[in-house]
């Protein structure tokens, strides 16, 4: 079953994506595709947008408008920015709202095809045999283990595949991580001596005071 | 510049500049005058009352103001209990305290049980009372409300005082409801419960009466609901806005304004006051440049209130006191003003 090993694999591989990239950031990024989507929620976003770009011009003319000078257009004004940020606020409580919503459906949606998965597969297909091994390769206590828990012997289970894919994308994955963080701190290496370079010989001749007193 | 010209009137989109409409309004129960301190609320009040006198069967004016100053326009004392101002035979005037009728309100529910008994219970109404900011004010309109009904009065003017905050309990009717709603809820489902453990009179311990203090909170949110039933229809109430041709008295009837509209309480009225119009070639050097800036303003105002009725009064060289200085000035609210040219 082939399909299977690759549903397996990208499962794992999911998990370990959202795992390192996080899961909020996920939400988030997504949110903000789906509000620049021509969904109707995006309407509705452009126009707080606009709205907000209205409300921001209606104060910088109040606060250009002198009161005492201009009674009426200042209250006038006034009276619009009132309107404008009583609609905004109310506006955005609805966006928030809206938004929690939608996060909470992501959150279960993606529970459901990386958890639920990583449980249910495991658990449909233990009796069946992901690929054979080579008869007569390996000893009985690896074809055991191999095929464990329920499969025939001699087998992979799905179990000991899934085993086998998460230490591997772990393995992966830290090296990565590894290899960036190295490289990073390497590139913060360079960078920190040409920063520092002025201030080193004060920064030993002071050291060296202390070490005199 | 002729310094006595009005502003440009000619203008027929712009209501008449005086408060006809509120004559002719027969529907209004409730008036209410109101705006900063020192602007002339309690002159342009009277004044309306002794207009509305002439065209309805009974007046009453009312004044909130604690400083009360109805007794010196009127050079009559007036007290807690309705008097009719002398010289007219459908004109009458009382001075209530806000937060003195509350006091006698609650004071009066501890005298009518007994004494002893009512302690307790007074002092729970009181702590209630002043919990809720504002109620006080709606407690009081509310008593007025009761014995002004049992008087029949056509209209009532209130002078209310400048704090601003007179009719600050409109803005929370719905929570108040609410709550008292879900107070008085609760004890009819768990009093019961509760008398059965606070023995069969239902007493609690320091001497109140459980099913008779929800009976008084009851009637307190079915007072206060009807009072803002009555004050949020625009064909039995409305708010007059008096103010002077300056910035900060323009700045709180504007916010005085909005703060109505939010209340839903109908104003179509503003009165400007202490207009100064001095006589062509006066060599008063500050009054034309008070006119000048005066004038600013109200440009202002005509521009800004333009769906109102703008009311403009001069400013007189004598005080004005007793009946017939106040009739004269009165005509004024009705018939424009016209400056000497």
């Amino acid at each position: 079953m082939p399909s299977l090993l690759v549903l397996i694999f990208v499962i794992e591989l999911a998990v370990q994506l959202i795992n390192s990239i996080g899961a909020a950031t996920i939400n988030t990024l997504v949110w903000r595709i789906a509000t620049s989507l021509p969904f109707p929620i995006s309407k509705q976003f452009a126009e707080q947008r606009t709205k907000q770009k209205e409300y921001l011009a209606v104060r910088r003319e109040l606060t250009a408008t002198s009161s005492q000078d201009q009674f009426a257009k200042w209250a006038k004004l006034r009276r619009q920015h009132d309107k404008l940020f009583e609609d905004l606020e109310k506006k955005k409580s609805a966006l928030d709202a809206s938004q929690a919503t939608f996060d909470r459906y992501l959150t279960t949606a993606r529970l459901i095809s990386t958890r639920g998965l990583q449980w249910f597969l495991p658990f449909w297909y233990g009796r069946e045999p992901m690929f054979w091994l080579p008869y007569g390769w390996f000893p009985y206590y690896v074809e055991w283990f191999a095929s464990f828990p329920k499969a025939p012997i001699g087998s992979v289970s799905i179990v000991v595949w899934q085993w086998a894919c998460t230490g591997m994308l772990t393995l992966i994955f830290e090296t990565v991580t590894a290899i960036v963080g190295l490289a990073a701190a390497s590139r913060q290496k360079q960078a920190v001596p040409v920063a520092g370079a002025g201030k080193r010989p004060g920064a030993t001749a002071s050291s060296g005071e202390k070490k005199e007193l | 510049m002729s310094s006595a010209a009005l502003i440009n009137t000619d203008d027929p989109d712009a209501l008449e500049p005086t408060l006809q409409s509120i004559l002719d309004q027969r529907s209004l129960r409730w008036i209410f005058v109101g705006g900063k301190g020192g602007v002339g609320k309690t002159t342009t009040s009277c004044s309306l009352a002794i207009q509305l006198a002439k065209v309805r069967r009974s007046v009453l004016l009312i004044s909130t103001d604690p400083a009360h100053n109805l007794s010196d326009a009127f050079s009559q004392k007036f007290g807690k209990e309705a008097r009719l101002v002398e010289g007219f035979d459908n004109l009458s005037a009382m001075e209530i305290d806000p937060n003195g009728s509350i006091q006698d309100l609650l004071a009066g529910q501890g005298d009518a049980a007994d004494a002893g008994d009512m302690g307790g219970m007074g002092g729970m109404m009181q702590d209630l009372a002043f919990a809720i900011p504002g109620i006080d004010e709606a407690m009081s309109f509310a008593e007025v409300l009761k014995q002004v009904k049992s008087l029949s009065y056509e209209t009532i003017i209130f002078d209310t005082a400048p704090t601003g905050h007179t009719l600050r309990f409109l803005q929370f009717p719905s929570v108040l409801e609410k709550a008292l709603a879900k107070v008085s809820q609760l004890s009819s489902q768990y009093g019961p419960l509760l008398n059965g453990f606070l023995g069969a009179n239902g007493s609690l311990p320091n001497g109140a009466n459980l099913p008779e203090m929800m009976e008084k909170l009851e009637a307190l949110r079915a007072t206060i609901s009807e009072v803002n039933s009555q004050f949020k229809d625009d064909r039995l109430t409305t708010f007059v806005c008096v103010c002077i041709p300056e910035f900060l008295s323009l700045y709180e009837t504007e916010r005085m304004i909005q703060e109505l509209a939010s209340y839903h309480i109908d104003t179509h009225c503003i009165v400007v006051n202490q207009l100064l119009f001095p006589k062509p070639g006066s060599g008063c050097e500050q009054c034309t440049a008070r006119r000048r800036m005066q004038k600013k303003y109200l440009e202002q105002i005509e521009e800004l209130y333009d769906e109102f009725n703008v009311v403009k009064m001069p400013l007189l060289v004598e005080e004005v006191r007793g009946k017939e200085r106040l009739e004269k000035f009165s005509e004024m609210l009705i018939t424009p003003f016209v400056p000497p040219s």
